[in-house]
């Protein structure tokens, strides 16, 4: 245990009442941090020498934290360090079985709000969206004489909307969670915690996965929140979400606090090693090789046209991607980068053969790939391999991870058992999987570890070109780190092999030699990466630089770790 | 809402072709069977001359589709046709049969409801524990049993050995209300099963919408124990009970073959099976349209149901 600014004073219990006068600045909203930490403020939140253990093995120990009203309190570390079950402890729920050591304490009668990764989780999909909302007000309203509370009750909740910048409360209570957009169903969660006067929010990844437009509204909307005077505790592996909100920074790793401190001397001067090596995680960009974009193309896409037809009603189909020429040259990397439902993956889709309603053609090797994966044939299907984003829901969870991997060589090459379990350990061990990991199931394998394995299973197809759609999305920056390392050196070993790198990312889609640019399902820019990524001729593509500018504005300033 | 409204017309129209598609193939396959309402009538004295006569009085001798065509047209009128056997109209044996069954249905659905979704919602809120335990093994077992089994075996010891209900509905007649005694074993046999697949359904949706997210949500922003339960879990949980529901219900309103056979109980499950035997096939085939029509609308209302409770899923025909 190690930690450094501990300011605490334990003499003062916590008031029911945190913040009187001393909101201080607020963080505005423009999303940045405002630097001057007041200790000033009672914490309205505490936790104290928290510790949780599971079958004897601690998974949180010895965590201190505060949250003081307006500031924002970020905790950092990989996947598995303990930021969730720190961060659920506040809200009062610790994992089942667990023993908890330490003392958790939250002002205001202990109400804490929680917004989770995916909003439209904690909606219910059988209820309209009033249905928590109003009998989170209805207890509020006990004092009130019984023909009033109905009243009393609706007044709250269209209040609580208003205050989430949901402007037409009335007609979006009557709605289901799945008839709003991803926006406002963080917003209906985020009134939800204001209607129940919450002190403290809990943030939980709430950025992980989404791209840079979606990412910098929900900065400005914490900002929001901190700035009314309540206490954020941001628990995020997304550093750039981390720099441009939290005032205080807690760095976790396998469940202990290994540095804390002020964000900015956190990010000018960080003490411990591990803090060092979680930022240059980040700051890491390799420069991709020359690009060599001579010769036959190994894959062209001439005139495609895919469309999707939506379920149940029988509207007319609507096209969803328009791709006049594009094409993947032998050796290379192509990063296609868009926003989400920009028609990245239906485009990865066509290719890979799963998406069936296009016309065009692809060719490989200058033959005419068939569309659909029924009708390709063996070395065709080979040829074309994908890597999900979500590698757990890519693997059978009842048997073992090697020999899912080895399979792909029995069933696309015809090679035989033995051989094919030598070739995957082969190919696990050189992604870092030794063979007493690849042995276990899918379950027992960490986000990062399986992922290593998909992308082992689609090499073992030998393939000419292999499909990566934001593959390093949900994992944590070391991992993601680590990935990309390995995509970078597969290239640059095997120069049979061509990557398309589907990403939001524009720091992923540095690493590629070209990057193509794709709009509401339009082919809007496509140019070699230094070009693009320098001077941008589209303005879409100049938008989408400049989101993601926004976010790592500081990043240049102070990489120097 | 107007993409319901066409769900719901295009739904009609696609039950009423089914119904046809049901009533053409029960025609054909009354047909099928060996012997006619001639050779029922004629009875002990097979006399081929006396069957021909009956066949040309009861118009037998005409061809199979003809008599089709009258009937579907006499059916276009609202004209169920009469009875080859008794000469009264089929509406009027589909209106006595209809009154048990309904009782029967009607009875057994309301106890049906409460008790399938208390214990699946009692299962599931002691998920694993003793009491869960106990609900989930019986009801497998229970519906392990078929009705006929369950049936005779109520029977034996509830009425023959006990005496302490009556055996069956004989000498009642129609006016079974009278005598709810007698109604006691059919509705407990009639229950028996869709209880069981009922409450497992429940629980099943129940345990999963527990764990789920959202009833997390709403536990820590203090909603009480039971309303989470009835108002935030259950609902989420009901899509698949009330499909289920539709075909219980759907299922007891064909007549119960079995158990009103058993019980002897006019329903319209006795008047099927006296109408096959006697090869009635007016009756058979008036049957045929009431059992299709109910089915169709009840699936549907299912279907609306289920839209009501599980919006995201969306309608398809």
């Amino acid at each position: 245990m190690n930690h450094e600014n501990d300011t605490t004073d334990p003499a003062g219990p916590l008031g029911p009442e945190g913040p009187s006068a001393s909101l201080g600045p607020g963080t505005g909203a423009e999303g940045l941090h405002t630097g001057a930490v007041s200790l000033d403020a009672a914490p309205v939140a505490e936790i104290r020498d928290l510790r949780v253990e599971i079958d004897g093995r601690a998974i949180v120990d010895g965590v201190h934290l505060e949250a003081r009203p307006g500031k924002v309190t970020a905790l950092v570390g990989a996947s598995g360090s303990g930021k969730t079950t720190t961060g659920l402890a506040l809200l009062g729920e610790y994992p089942p079985g667990a023993r908890i050591g330490g003392d958790v304490r939250v002002a205001a009668g202990g109400l804490a709000g929680y917004i989770p990764q995916h909003p439209a989780a904690v909606l219910n999909p059988a209820r309209r969206v009033s249905a928590l909302l109003t009998d989170i007000a209805r207890s509020q309203v006990r004092h009130l004489p019984r023909g009033r509370r109905r009243a009393a009750a609706r007044e709250r909740v269209l209040h609580a909307l208003a205050e989430a910048q949901l402007p037409d409360g009335e007609a979006l209570l009557r709605r289901y969670p799945h008839q709003l957009s991803g926006g406002q169903q963080q917003r209906v969660v985020l009134a939800q915690a204001l209607l129940l006067g919450a002190r403290v929010i809990v943030a939980d990844e709430p950025t992980t996965g989404q791209d840079a437009l979606t990412k910098s509204r929900i900065v400005d909307q914490l900002a929001a929140v901190a700035a009314r005077g309540i206490a954020v505790v941001l628990l995020s592996h997304d550093l750039d979400v981390v720099r441009a909100l939290a005032d205080d920074v807690l760095v976790m790793r396998a469940g202990k606090i290994v540095e804390s401190g002020p964000a900015e001397r956190l990010w000018s001067a960080p003490r411990h090693p591990w803090t060092r090596e979680l930022l240059t995680a980040h700051a890491d960009r390799t420069p991709p090789a020359p690009s060599a974009d001579s010769g036959e193309p190994v894959l062209r896409i001439h005139d495609l046209v895919a469309r999707h037809r939506d379920g149940g009603t029988h509207g007319r189909p609507t096209t969803v991607l328009r791709v006049p020429e594009l094409a993947l040259y032998p050796g290379t990397c192509l990063a296609v980068v868009g926003r989400s439902g920009g028609g990245k993956t239906t485009l990865a889709r066509c290719l890979a053969g799963l998406h069936r309603d296009h016309e065009g053609e692809i060719l490989l090797d200058g033959t005419a790939l068939p569309r659909t994966l029924r009708t390709r044939d063996r070395a065709q299907l080979a040829a074309v391999q994908y890597v999900f984003q979500d590698p757990r829901a890519a693997f059978d969870e009842h048997r073992p991870v090697l020999h899912q991997v080895a399979r792909t060589a029995v069933r696309l090459r015809g090679t035989d058992k033995v051989t094919a379990r030598q070739e995957a350990l082969t190919a696990l061990t050189r992604l870092g999987l030794p063979e007493e990991l690849a042995d276990r199931l899918p379950g027992q394998l960490s986000g990062g570890e399986l992922q290593r394995a998909a992308l082992a299973r689609a090499l073992l197809a030998r393939p000419r070109v292999l499909i990566c759609d934001e593959i390093t999305s949900g994992l944590d920056t070391i991992n993601r780190r680590a990935l990309l390392e390995l995509l970078t050196q597969l290239l640059q070993d095997r120069d049979d092999l061509s990557l398309i790198l589907i990403t939001h990312d524009l720091d992923i889609a540095a690493l590629a030699h070209r990057i193509a640019v794709l709009d509401a399902g339009e082919l809007v820019e496509q140019g070699a990466a230094p070009r693009l990524l320098t001077a941008p001729e589209h303005p879409f593509t100049v938008s989408l630089m400049q989101t993601t500018a926004r976010l790592g504005r500081e990043r240049g300033a102070d990489v120097g770790v | 809402m107007s993409g319901l409204r066409s769900f719901v017309a295009r739904r009609l129209l696609l039950g009423a072709a089914q119904t046809v598609a049901v009533v053409l193939l029960v025609f054909a396959l009354t047909e099928a069977l060996p012997g006619d309402a001639a050779v029922a009538l004629a009875g002990d004295q097979p006399d081929p001359a006396r069957i021909a006569a009956i066949r040309e009085t009861l118009h037998l001798d005409r061809p199979a589709h003809e008599r089709l065509a009258d009937w579907a047209l006499g059916l276009l009128h609202g004209d169920l046709g009469t009875s080859l056997t008794s000469g009264r109209p089929v509406s009027t044996y589909l209106a006595d049969g209809f009154g048990p069954t309904l009782l029967l249905a009607a009875l057994t659905v309301a106890l049906l409801v409460p008790v399938g979704f208390g214990l699946g919602v009692l299962a599931a809120r002691y998920e694993g524990r003793l009491v869960d335990r106990l609900v989930s093994s019986v009801t497998l077992a229970v519906y392990a049993v078929p009705e006929f089994a369950l049936g005779v075996l109520l029977v034996t010891v509830l009425a023959l050995r006990l005496d302490w209900l009556p055996p069956t509905a004989v000498g009642y007649g129609t006016d079974l209300l009278g005598h709810p005694a007698a109604l006691v074993l059919p509705v407990l046999v009639l229950l028996s099963r869709p209880v069981c697949s009922l409450s497992r359904l429940v629980r099943a949706g129940m345990v999963d919408a527990l764990a789920s997210p959202y009833v997390a949500q709403a536990r820590r922003y203090g909603v009480s124990g039971a309303k989470v339960r009835y108002a935030h879990a259950l609902p989420a949980a009901l899509a698949p009970a009330a499909q289920q529901l539709a075909r219980t219900i759907d299922w007891l309103l064909c007549g119960v073959v079995v158990v009103e056979a058993l019980y002897v109980i006019p329903g319209l499950g006795t008047v099927l099976l006296d109408a096959v035997a006697e090869r009635d096939v007016p009756v058979v085939q008036g049957l045929a349209v009431v059992f299709g029509v109910l089915t169709v609308l009840l699936n549907l209302g299912a279907d609306l149901v289920t839209h009501r409770l599980a919006p995201r899923a969306g309608v398809a025909a």
